[in-house]
Order: structure tokens, then C-alpha cells, then sequence
């Protein structure tokens, strides 16, 4: 009996540490991060969403306006618009409009937080920690609720993968790959703790 | 000074009621006249063959999405749209049962079950097919010019009021074939489908709407 008190205790002790714990302080360049930066100058993409069972595709056009602030409209192949988001310099987020099927605070707050972890916005890079371990360079934000994690190889040339993380482990994993003039011409999006993903392929006009 | 407000409120009021799409358009003397016509003409028309141009306007951004393909219409439920540019999709309708292809992607689904494809349906079917002009969902209300009808529709149901402001449709007076239809939404941007290149009542295999 003591045995079993004592191993379940150290599953639990095991399950709380954080996958992050062995990472150690670095020297990394935090203006590494700035040449992953996305710039949406216009970029068109054609869009898939599972999400629990549920198949969306359409296309997501994502858009710089003049005052710098980031628009991305999404609508299915026959022109029916699913939700049309507005992130500003600022930190400031406007939902223009979204479908009746998708207009729930969860829903919003959550494309919210994957889209502004793909953006890698100047005002977020500049209080990056860095930290690393035998293979990677890791380049932190911290957030209300956990952290952005960035991770790029030791040389810092690839970013292998982005992460929306609580303390303890990642919740969200994506990949942004073959930058063509700064715009990203792949970006996966998955969720850890729920079946949801986006995949984001990018055409050419 | 009264009368100054008065009549600068009436002509804001007057100016937002004309839409910028009827200039040129008078309004048609006899609406009933028109449907009839329209409808009898719609009765003959077996098969629809023609190209399509969709644009996506969206107003705030400034910009468009344009995506082409070719559009198929059988009396008296059958449609496959495919866009080849700049991205593959194939849609087919057949009857209550849709078939998408998506890439290498395919799902089949009843219309009943999707509401957005039940609008679809409703509008580009109904319009092709005229029936839309007697829907009681919307309130319709026909202009014409030298060549065109320009038929405007604007929904009365609350689940189309919640997709459209209003729909219009330019109709051929040569054929009363529809060349356009615009869908406009209450955000300001609309969709555009320009049917070219249109070749009425040539036979069409019952293959193209086939779901397999």
C-alpha cells in the first residue's frame, strides 16, 4: 500500500513538471526571431478548418491596411463569409463580423490567440526571454494565461516550430515554413487538447 | 432655416433609398407582366452551359478575390459549379444532395443539413431557373434599361436577412437568361458571379450531376 501511495505520487509529481523546466538561460539574438516575421502585405490562402468532426475550406485573405493594422477575411469558395478580424498595431483586436455558428467568446478568443502567434508582432519579439537545450534556441513571451514559445534551430536559420503553451506544456503547435518575400507559403495550426486544426496553403493571385 | 434641414434631411433620405446599382434602370410599369415572361421563357429553358467569374468584394480592404470556373445547370434540381482558378472545388448539386470536392478531399451531404448550401441553392437555382422572382422570401422588384433587366431582391426571411441586405440579378432581355447576380451583404462587400460565354438547352449528359 505504501508502494502504490508513494508511485502514485510520483506520477502526479511527474504529470505537473513542465516541459520547459531543463531549458537553460541563452545569449540568443532575440532580432534572430524578426526574419520569421510574416509580412501580410497581401496574401491569399486556401483554408482548411477541422474542427471536432466538422470540415470548413474556403479562403483566407489576410491584408495590411495603411494604418498598419492586420485584416484576415475568411469565406467559403462561393463568397459566404465565415468571420472578418481586425488586429491593430496596438494589441487591439476587432471581430467585424462572424457567422451566427461561430459568433461564441470561446470560438473567437481562441482563432484570436492562433492567428496572433503566427503574426510575431514587433511589440511581442521585443520582450522575448530566450532560453535553450542541446538542439534549439527557444524565444519566450509571456501571455495572461502561459507563454508564446518560438523555437528555432541552435543557428538560428529555421524556425522549426511555434507553440501556445500553459506553464506546463504546449497546448497549440504550428509550423509556418518556405517563406516566399516574407509571406509564409505553409502555416499549420493544431490544437493539443482539443481535435482542431487549421492548415493554410498559400495561391498566388 | 427649417426649410433648409428639411430638405437637406430628404435629400440624405432620398440619396441612401437610390441605390447606385438602378442608375440607368427605370422601374418596370408592369411587375406581374415581367414575372410572367420571365417565368414562361424559365419554363423552356432545359440545361444552362456557361463560364463564370466570381468576385469577392470586400470594401473596407479595398480588394477583390476573383475565381473562375464553369457552371452546369439540368432542370429541374441539377447543378455542378467547378472552379478551376485559382484554386480546384467541385460542387455538385443533385436534388437534397451535395457532392464537394475539395483538392483530394470529397464529402456528401444533405442540403437539409447545411444552411449555408440551402441558401446556395435557393438563390443560384432559383434565380437560374426563375423561380426565385415568386419566393416569398423576398420582396422583388424588377428595372429595366435598352438591354437588361435589373431584378433586385430583398429578403424578408430572417435567415437570409442574416447572410444578404439585398440580391441582384441582370437578366439578357434578348434570352431572359441571367447574366449576373450580385449578393451584397449588411457588412458592405458583396459577391459577384458574371455568367459568360452562356449556351442554353444544349443536351447535357446526366453524368456531369451524377454523386458517386
Amino acid at each position: 500500500m505504501r508502494y502504490l501511495l508513494l508511485s502514485s505520487c510520483f506520477f502526479i509529481l511527474a504529470g505537473c513538471s513542465s516541459v520547459y523546466k531543463n531549458l537553460q538561460p541563452s545569449v540568443g539574438d532575440i532580432s534572430n526571431l524578426e526574419k520569421f516575421r510574416p509580412d501580410f502585405n497581401r496574401a491569399l490562402y486556401k483554408t482548411e478548418v477541422d474542427v471536432v468532426g466538422h470540415h470548413l475550406s474556403g479562403l483566407l485573405l489576410i491584408k495590411t491596411l495603411p494604418d498598419s493594422s492586420v485584416r484576415m477575411v475568411f469565406s467559403n469558395e462561393v463568397g459566404f463569409k465565415f468571420f472578418d478580424f481586425e488586429f491593430k498595431p496596438d494589441g487591439e483586436f476587432k471581430a467585424y463580423y462572424v457567422v451566427k455558428q461561430m459568433d461564441k467568446g470561446p470560438v473567437i478568443k481562441t482563432l484570436k490567440k492562433d492567428f496572433e502567434l503566427i503574426m510575431l508582432r514587433k511589440k511581442d519579439i521585443q520582450v522575448a526571454t530566450v532560453r535553450q537545450d542541446d538542439h534549439n534556441v527557444y524565444y519566450i513571451i509571456k501571455r495572461p494565461k502561459g507563454f508564446f514559445c518560438y523555437i528555432t534551430d541552435k543557428a538560428g536559420t529555421e524556425l522549426e516550430r511555434l507553440e501556445i503553451a500553459s506553464p506546463r506544456k504546449p497546448i497549440v503547435e504550428a509550423i509556418m515554413k518556405n517563406h516566399i518575400n516574407g509571406i509564409p507559403d505553409t502555416i499549420g495550426i493544431t490544437h493539443k487538447n482539443f481535435s482542431f486544426t487549421i492548415g493554410l496553403k498559400r495561391i498566388d493571385r | 432655416m427649417r426649410k433648409t434641414i428639411l430638405y437637406i434631411a430628404l435629400i440624405a433620405i432620398f440619396s441612401h433609398t437610390v441605390k447606385a446599382q438602378t442608375t440607368g434602370y427605370t422601374l418596370v410599369p408592369d411587375q406581374a407582366k415581367f414575372t410572367e415572361q420571365f417565368a414562361a421563357v424559365a419554363k423552356k429553358t432545359e440545361t444552362i452551359k456557361s463560364d463564370f467569374v466570381q468576385d469577392k468584394n470586400l470594401s473596407m480592404l479595398s480588394d477583390k478575390i476573383t475565381s473562375k470556373g464553369k457552371f452546369w445547370f439540368k432542370k429541374e434540381n441539377l447543378l455542378r459549379m467547378e472552379y478551376d482558378k485559382p484554386f480546384e472545388y467541385l460542387m455538385i448539386l443533385n436534388k437534397d444532395n451535395l457532392y464537394i470536392k475539395d483538392g483530394k478531399k470529397e464529402s456528401r451531404v444533405s442540403v437539409k443539413s447545411n444552411k449555408i448550401f440551402q441558401q446556395i441553392n435557393k438563390i443560384i437555382v432559383g434565380c437560374v431557373q426563375g423561380a426565385v422572382f415568386n419566393n416569398p422570401d423576398f420582396k422583388m422588384k424588377a428595372f429595366e434599361n435598352k438591354g437588361t433587366y435589373l431584378v433586385e431582391l430583398q429578403p424578408v426571411a430572417k435567415t437570409l436577412k442574416d447572410f444578404f441586405k439585398d440580391i441582384d440579378i441582370t437578366v439578357d432581355k434578348k434570352d431572359y437568361s441571367v447574366t449576373t447576380i450580385v449578393m451584397y451583404e449588411n457588412s458592405g462587400d458583396n459577391t459577384t458571379l458574371h455568367f459568360i460565354n452562356r449556351e442554353l438547352n444544349n443536351p447535357l449528359p446526366d453524368a456531369l450531376f451524377t454523386i458517386k
